[in-house]
């Protein structure tokens, strides 16, 4: 036994022991004779038993914009029907089965449901290509990349890096009547619509904006006072507070119309 | 990027209805101009917040049925734009205000411009390439 086997025994002991169950299970689910209630019960504790693996794929997708219990969600729908289709004969293991089966749930999810308005799914596709070769790219250069390096990546033009960049401004679209994540609700988008902005040239801005500063959430507070104050980059931004610099800008734009809109209130 | 001769210079011209649902319009040439020039996804996300607020700071004060007149002027690494309406009593400009606080923070260069019967925000970025 090598010194790597010894050390990971532990954890293929606990392995042997999901393997043994997982086998058990199956029997039971399988079994023409089991009564129906055996073979229900036998499936939902299959289902559990792997679900760590679904928490496991899911957690690859984390920093995508969708929150990760969602994607725990759709990831166990994959689990499920791996459970159904799970060939015991086939001579493979059910995590080897499944786990694409599981990934490719939480794909099409990000693919189909994720976004807020229909967009082409050739232009979904060349988005997260974009958003990929963008931080691959801000690591490597150290800064922001051009349009036309992440096309050189990508190899298209920048015509369609211009497109896909349109695009992802659909990915996330907010509600008119929402309001911001808080639970005390600030103004909506629906509050910032429809005013007359006259009278906010004539406000004493300074004194006004520090209240409103006060009364942010405090990422995007955070996020208004590094981009203004300390003049970083979006991408700056988005290393600091570890979200996408999609993220960030979508923030920021949120964060600025609520300003406006509050402003124009007092 | 544009490089058909060197300090090569192009001119473009929108004209729009001055109303805020054509706003729209103009921050995706914006973005689609600065591609070309090849300013980086940083400086085109800056570029559309200014664009917003430029926007918005020029249709509070245009007249009723006035049309947005946007010229810009491309330069290697550089992105001009000159954003006006007509306006028959134009409000002092005001440098106080937050949304202009916004604009000077995210340009190399802004201004504004308020004569009776005309109202204008001008405004410049360099692309980070450039001033690197």
């Amino acid at each position: 036994m090598t010194k790597e086997a010894t050390q990971d025994s532990g954890r293929s002991a606990a392995l042997e022991q999901t393997r043994r169950e997982n086998l058990r299970l199956f029997a039971i689910f399988r079994d023409p004779d089991a009564s129906e209630s055996e073979r229900s019960a036998a499936r939902e504790d299959l289902v559990h038993l792997h679900l760590a693996l679904v928490e496991h794929c899911a957690r690859r997708f984390r920093n995508r914009g969708e929150p990760f219990e969602d994607l725990v969600q759709v990831g166990t729908i994959g689990l499920i029907k791996s459970v159904d289709r799970f060939d015991t004969e086939r001579g493979v293991e059910f995590s080897t089965y499944a786990t694409p089966t599981i990934i490719g749930e939480i794909k099409r999810y990000f693919r189909d449901k994720g976004w807020a308005i229909r967009v082409p799914r050739r232009l979904q596709e060349l988005r997260m290509q974009i958003s990929g070769a963008t931080s691959e790219l801000t690591q490597t250069l150290g800064r922001s990349p051009t349009p036309r390096e992440i096309a050189d990546a990508i190899g298209c033009s920048v015509e369609e890096i211009i497109e896909g960049m349109e695009s992802s401004n659909a990915y996330a679209t907010l509600s008119l009547d929402a309001t911001d994540d808080s639970d005390d609700g600030g103004p909506s988008m629906l509050d910032a619509i429809g005013i007359d902005d006259e009278a906010l040239e004539h406000v004493e801005i300074r004194e006004s904006v520090k209240p409103l500063l006060e009364s942010l959430p405090p990422r995007e507070k955070k996020i208004l006072l590094l981009r203004f104050f300390k003049n970083m980059t979006q991408s700056e931004i988005a290393a600091e507070i570890g979200v996408s610099q999609m993220h960030v800008s979508r923030l920021l734009t949120r964060t600025l119309e609520q300003l406006r809109a509050s402003l124009d209130h007092d | 990027m544009i490089t058909s001769g060197v300090g090569a210079r192009y001119d473009v011209e929108l004209r729009l209805p001055a109303d805020g649902a054509y706003a729209a319009v103009l921050r995706t040439l914006t973005a689609g101009l600065a591609a070309r020039l090849d300013f980086t996804m940083d400086d085109i996300e800056d570029l559309r917040i200014a664009v917003s607020e430029t926007a918005a700071m020029v249709l509070d004060e245009a007249d009723e049925g006035a049309d947005l007149v946007c010229r810009f002027r491309l330069e290697p690494g550089e992105l001009q734009l000159d954003c006006s309406t007509t306006s028959a009593a134009p409000t002092k400009p005001d440098y106080d205000n937050f949304g202009w606080q916004v604009l000077t923070t995210l340009t190399t260069d802004a201004s504004v411009e308020a004569t009776p019967g005309h109202y204008a925000v001008r405004i410049a970025l360099r692309s980070t390439l450039d001033t690197q």
